[in-house]
């Protein structure tokens, strides 16, 4: 054990000056992504409960195909297949705008399940003291529905994290990629590939205990408000 | 006229080298699941102890699982294991990678499973005679797999998906063809196109077959 920490204690000051902007460069896939989806998915779940039947259409359609196709599928989409038709996007874009598109439909379920969650009457109360269809949504379902969502939404976050690293695939300078850079140079798989999951497992469990608090204090406030 | 009936001979002779990655797909998909029933049974089993370490076991087990990216995992197991003198095909590693991972996943599937049911179940199992481990097979088993029927099959859809990301440790499935095609034939839009039209034709009659179950359950409960 002794001997299999000495090995970082002998390369880190070699190491760090790579793995700390792959670890900026995962945090900022993460963040893009995870703001694109939040729009996306709350696109949507409004277009999901549309009374426009095309717009429901789409938006289930949408929904469907992107939960069936694999996001390393949508990746290479975005990055490789795209070019054909003269669309070149970097690979940090590209992994943003993948993930996103991949993600968007799951978040659109989560939020599209936080709106029919809510009983009928409530829209219905709010339009009968005058609000308008618009007001009702931003001042009365939407601040419910956001309490429903939040734990599962959070969730995301996580799976959001980890799945950044199949950006590795179209060589996005993350963490994973890295991690493989550092390996053909020093020859020490195990100890990289420990070393890049030690770094999303220190990222991941504060936001899993938050994750886990915020269900457990959303969930009391449900119950009581019953 | 002649230049599309090639296009079209290009197109077959993709999907048949395809199709055979979905072959290999499946089989991942096959092993990974049992792995993974296997593993979060264990979970199950060892975070409903009553020994508090043997709890802080399993909520190890789960979270190292859940923060750690398949990936990552992956690569410990086919890369990292060899510095350490295990040697793994990439299709073992890859079921035994994606299996462990999955553990955590049903792990807590499972465990939801049996809390869903009222205690007063085993009770009145107890009472009327059965012993506990028959209380279990006959009254609280075949409830509770009602209940994570749904969410099993959610699951084997996400490792369906998932098996692309062997393609990283040279598994010969979809994605792993995909790319040898496309450093062959450069046409990168069809073929990337081709193998996401395959992974929806595997899935997507998984995942009707995921909503009916879960109507299912709402109308059974």
């Amino acid at each position: 054990m002794i001997e299999f920490l000495s090995v970082y204690a002998e390369h880190w000051s070699a190491w760090w000056p790579q793995i700390l902007p792959a670890v900026g460069v995962t945090l900022g896939l993460t963040a893009g992504a995870y703001a694109l989806s939040v729009l996306l998915g709350l696109g949507l779940a409004v277009g999901r409960l549309s009374r426009v039947r095309p717009v429901r259409w789409f938006a289930s359609a949408y929904v469907e195909v992107a939960r069936s196709v694999p996001a390393l599928a949508i990746l290479f989409l975005v990055y490789f297949g795209l070019v054909p038709l003269g669309l070149t996007l970097d690979a940090f874009t590209a992994g943003v705008v993948g993930l996103a598109l991949c993600h968007g439909a799951y978040m659109g379920e989560v939020f599209r399940g936080g709106l029919e969650a809510l009983h009928k009457g409530q829209r219905e109360a709010a339009l009968a003291v005058g609000m308008t269809p618009r007001d009702a949504f931003r001042f009365i379902l939407l601040p419910q529905a956001t309490r429903i969502v939040l734990p599962p939404a959070l969730n995301m976050l996580i799976v959001l994290l980890r799945d950044t690293s199949l950006c590795y695939f179209i060589t996005t300078p993350e963490l994973m990629l890295t991690a493989r850079d550092l390996t053909s140079t020093y020859f020490l798989p195990l100890h990289l590939y420990v070393l890049a999951g030690a770094i999303y497992f220190a990222i991941a469990f504060p936001l899993s205990l938050a994750t886990r608090r915020i269900s457990r204090r959303m969930s009391r406030g449900l119950r009581q408000s019953v | 006229m002649t230049d599309l009936t090639a296009q079209a001979e290009q197109i077959a002779h993709f999907s048949a080298v395809l199709l055979r990655g979905a072959v290999t797909a499946v089989e991942i998909t096959l092993g990974a699941l049992l792995v993974a029933i296997l593993s979060g049974l264990l979970v199950a089993l060892v975070k409903s102890s009553r020994s508090r370490l043997a709890r802080a076991v399993a909520d190890v087990y789960i979270e190292v699982f859940r923060g750690i990216p398949p990936l990552a995992q992956l690569f410990i197991i086919y890369f990292g294991l060899t510095y350490v003198g295990v040697e793994l095909s990439s299709i073992t590693a890859a079921i035994v990678g994606l299996g462990l991972n999955g553990g955590a996943v049903l792990g807590e599937v499972f465990l939801s499973g049996v809390a869903a049911l009222h205690y007063g179940q085993r009770e009145a199992a107890l009472a009327v005679g059965l012993t506990p481990l028959k209380s279990m097979r006959f009254i609280i088993l075949p409830q509770a797999l009602r209940i994570t029927l749904p969410p099993l099959t959610n699951y084997a859809i996400n490792l369906l998906k998932e098996t692309s990301i062997v393609a990283a440790i040279a598994a010969p499935e979809i994605m792993f063809y995909a790319r040898n095609l496309t450093t062959e034939t450069f046409q990168t839009a069809t073929i990337y196109l081709l193998a996401a039209i395959l992974y929806f034709m595997l899935c997507f009659p998984l995942n009707r077959l995921a909503s009916r179950l879960e109507r299912a359950r709402a109308a059974w409960r």
